[in-house]
C-alpha cells in the first residue's frame, strides 16, 4: 500500500490510502436506477470503474488513467474525458457519483460534497483480500453489484491458478527507483506471497518505504530481483542506482523479473497479472533448483560461481 | 618558519584524507568490514565503494577549494559556491541534462550542463555584485540567483513525464553519495580535476590581490585574467562535482574559515588545505550519515548543514561586531 501510496503522491495527482471505516452509501438513486454519469478522480478507482462500468456511463476518469506507465487500463480510456481532479472540471460533468480514494485531495471531496455531490471514497486494498473489498465497493457505488461478483471471482480463479504448488519458498526482492524494496503489507508483498516467494524486505524487516543499500542486495542476493521498473525507463537520477553496474552485474548472474507498474501500483484486478508473472517464474526457479534448501546450501558452499543464470 | 607550519598542515591533512578515506573503503551498510568471496568482494569494493569514496574526497575538494578561491578573490568571507548560486545553477544544468535526454545520450552532457549552469550563474552573480562589494550585494545576488535556479529546477521536474521527478528535487538541493558508480566518476573526474589546476594557478594573484587591487595590478595580476580563471575554475569543479551528487551545502563556506587561521590569512596559501579539508569533511560526514543511517534515507547535505548552518550563523555575529553594525 505505501507504495501506491508513494508512487500516487509522487505523480503529484491523486493519491490513495486506505481511511478506516468510510461507508458506501446507496447505490442507486431515488428512482433505483444505478448512476448513470460516473466521475473517478484517482488512479486507483479510475481501473475499477473501468472494469465495472459500461463505456457509456463513465464520463470522467483522471488524467492519469490514460498514462500507459502507471494505468492497467490506458488503451481502454480512448473518448473518455480525463480530468485533473479539481472540483469545478468534476461539477461541469455533472456526475451522479464521483469515486476516489481517501488521501487524494480531500479538500476536493468536502467541496463537492458541500454542493451536493455524491462522493464516494473508496478504501484501496494493502492485500488481495482489500482488492475484492475495493471492487465490492466500487461496484455498489455504481450500481453494478453482480459484475463485481463475476469479477471477483475471476481475480480469484487466477490467483487460485497462480498459487504455489509446493512449500518452497524461494526468496524475491523488489528493487525500485531509489533503492526502495517491496514493503511487507503492500501490494507487491501481496503479490510475492501469493506466488509462492519469500520477499526479501520481510526477512529483513525493512518498514514502510524501506530501502535497501544496493551493496547489500549485492552481498546478499535474492533468488529472484523483481524489477518494479525498466531501468530506462525514467529519466531521473534517481533511477541510478537501477542502472549502476554493480546492480547491472547482479542481472547477469541473478534470475530477475520485470513486472510493469500497473499490474502492481493499484489494488486491482491486475494484480492476478503480476501473481502470474511471478507463478511462471517460480516454476522455472523451482526446475532449475533454485531456492530449494539443498540449492540454497550448494550454492552457499561454491560461492557466486554457480549462481544460475536466466 | 612559516613554510615549515604550511608543511605540517598539508602533511596532517593528508593523513586525515587518506585515513577517511580508508575508513569510508572499509565501511559497509552493516558496520566496519569486508565482503567475503571474490566477485562480491570485487563489486562491493570496486563498484560501490570506492566510487563513493572517490567521489567524496573530489567533491569534497572542489568545494573547499571553490569556496577557499572565491572567498579570496571577492575579498568576502561569505561567498561559497551554494551562496554565489553556483550550485543551485549547476544542479539546474544538470536537471536540465538528464531531464532531455542528453545525459542518456552522451554521458559528458552530465558533467557539462553543470559546468554551463555554474557558469551563468556565477558570471551572473559576479558581475551583479562586483568584485569586493559589499556583503549585501553580494548575498543578495547569490539569493537571487540561487532561487531562478532552484525555480527553474522544479519547473523542470515538475514538467517531467516521469512520477520521481519530485523526489529528486530532494537529492539536488540536498546532495547525496548513494549509489553513486564509477561511471559517475569517470565522468565528473577529468572537469573536477582541470577546474581545481585553474584554481590553483591563481595561488600567487590571490596574495597579491590581498594587498588591493591596486597592489595587486602593479604586482602583474591582470584583473580580467583573474576573474575568468577564478569563475571557470570554480564553475568546473562545483558544477561538475554538483551534477553527479546534487548540491552539498556549506562544505565550501566552513571548510576555508576553519583553516585560514593555520595559513596566517594568505589566501593562496588557503587553496591547498582547503581541497585537502573539503575533502576530509566530506568523507568524514558520508562514514558518519552511513553508520547513522545505513539504509541511506539521510542525505549527505542534511548532515553538512546542520554542521554549517550553526557555524554560518557564528559568522554573521562575528562578522556583526567586526564591522561595528
Amino acid at each position: 500500500m505505501m507504495a501506491i501510496w508513494r508512487m500516487a503522491a509522487l505523480a503529484g495527482a491523486v493519491v490513495i490510502v486506505c481511511a478506516g471505516g468510510i461507508q458506501v452509501r446507496a447505490h442507486a438513486d431515488a428512482q433505483g436506477r444505478p448512476a448513470q454519469r460516473v466521475v473517478s478522480i484517482n488512479l486507483c478507482t479510475d481501473q475499477l470503474v473501468v472494469d465495472l462500468v459500461a463505456r457509456e456511463r463513465i464520463v470522467g476518469l483522471s488524467r492519469l488513467a490514460a498514462d500507459p506507465v502507471l494505468s492497467a487500463v490506458a488503451r481502454r480510456v480512448d473518448g473518455i474525458k480525463l480530468v485533473r481532479g479539481q472540483a469545478e472540471e468534476v461539477l461541469a460533468l455533472k456526475p451522479d457519483v464521483v469515486l476516489t480514494t481517501a488521501f487524494s485531495t480531500p479538500e476536493v471531496v468536502a467541496l463537492l460534497r458541500r454542493i451536493g455531490v455524491r462522493v464516494e471514497v473508496i478504501d484501496m486494498a494493502r492485500d488481495l483480500e482489500g482488492i475484492r473489498t475495493a471492487i465490492r465497493s466500487v461496484a455498489k457505488a455504481v450500481g453494478e453489484v453482480e459484475r463485481g461478483e463475476r469479477l471477483i471471482a475471476n481475480f480469484d480463479r487466477r490467483i487460485a491458478a497462480a498459487a504455489p504448488r509446493s512449500t518452497h519458498r524461494p526468496t524475491a526482492l523488489a528493487y525500485q527507483v531509489n533503492s526502495l524494496t517491496a514493503e511487507p503489507g503492500g501490494l507487491m508483498d501481496a503479490a510475492l506471497d501469493a506466488a509462492g516467494f519469500e520477499n526479501l524486505a520481510r526477512v529483513r524487516r525493512l518498514g514502510p518505504a524501506g530501502r535497501l543499500p544496493l551493496e547489500t542486495l549485492i552481498t546478499h542476493p535474492p533468488d529472484l530481483v523483481v524489477l518494479a521498473h525498466d531501468p530506462q525507463q525514467f529519466r531521473t537520477a534517481m533511477a541510478d542506482n537501477l542502472r549502476h553496474r554493480a546492480f547491472r552485474n547482479l542481472l547477469q548472474r541473478r534470475h530477475h523479473l520485470y513486472i510493469p507498474m500497473p499490474l502492481w501500483l493499484c489494488g486491482t484486478p491486475a494484480l492476478a497479472g503480476a501473481v502470474e508473472e511471478l507463478s511462471r517464474v517460480r516454476a522455472s526457479l523451482m526446475h532449475a533448483g533454485v531456492g530449494s534448501p539443498k540449492a540454497a546450501s550448494a550454492r552457499e558452499g561454491a560461492g557466486d560461481a554457480s549462481a544460475i543464470h536466466q | 618558519m612559516r613554510k615549515h607550519a604550511q608543511r605540517a598542515l598539508v602533511v596532517a591533512l593528508c593523513l586525515l584524507v587518506a585515513l577517511a578515506f580508508a575508513g569510508s573503503m572499509m565501511l559497509g551498510p552493516d558496520g566496519l568490514g569486508l565482503p567475503e568471496g571474490g566477485d562480491a568482494l570485487r563489486l562491493v569494493l570496486v563498484e560501490i565503494r570506492l566510487p563513493r569514496a572517490l567521489l567524496g574526497l573530489l567533491v569534497g575538494g572542489a568545494l573547499g577549494l571553490a569556496g577557499a578561491a572565491l572567498q579570496g578573490y571577492l575579498r568576502n568571507p561569505l561567498a561559497e559556491p551554494g551562496l554565489l548560486g553556483m550550485a543551485g545553477g549547476a544542479s539546474l544544468g544538470a536537471v536540465i541534462a538528464i531531464h532531455t535526454g542528453a545525459a542518456g545520450l552522451l554521458s559528458f552532457a552530465l558533467p557539462l550542463g553543470g559546468l554551463a549552469g555554474a557558469t551563468i550563474a556565477t558570471l551572473a552573480v559576479v558581475l551583479l555584485a562586483g568584485q569586493g562589494s559589499v556583503p549585501v550585494t553580494l548575498i543578495l545576488a547569490g539569493v537571487a540567483m540561487s532561487s531562478v535556479a532552484g525555480a527553474l529546477t522544479s519547473l523542470v521536474l515538475n514538467l517531467a513525464p516521469n512520477p520521481f521527478a519530485s523526489v529528486e528535487m530532494v537529492y539536488w538541493m540536498m546532495g547525496s553519495l548513494n549509489d553513486r558508480s564509477l561511471e559517475h566518476v569517470f565522468i565528473a573526474a577529468p572537469l573536477i580535476m582541470v577546474g581545481s589546476l585553474v584554481l590553483l594557478s591563481t595561488r600567487r594573484w590571490l596574495d597579491a590581490l590581498s594587498l588591493g587591487e591596486l597592489a595587486a595590478q602593479n604586482l602583474g595580476v591582470s584583473p580580467a585574467a583573474l576573474r575568468l580563471r577564478i569563475v571557470f575554475g570554480a564553475a568546473m569543479a562545483v558544477g561538475a562535482a554538483t551534477s553527479v551528487t546534487g548540491a552539498i551545502g556549506f562544505v565550501g563556506l566552513v571548510v576555508p574559515h576553519l583553516l585560514r587561521p593555520f595559513v596566517a590569512y594568505e589566501p593562496g596559501r588557503l587553496l591547498v588545505p582547503s581541497f585537502l579539508g573539503g575533502a576530509a569533511l566530506i568523507l568524514i560526514a558520508d562514514i558518519a550519515l552511513r553508520l547513522l543511517s545505513p539504509a541511506g534515507d539521510l542525505k549527505l547535505g542534511v548532515l553538512t548543514a546542520l554542521i554549517g548552518a550553526p557555524f554560518f550563523l557564528w559568522l554573521v555575529l562575528a562578522s556583526r561586531r567586526e564591522f561595528g553594525a
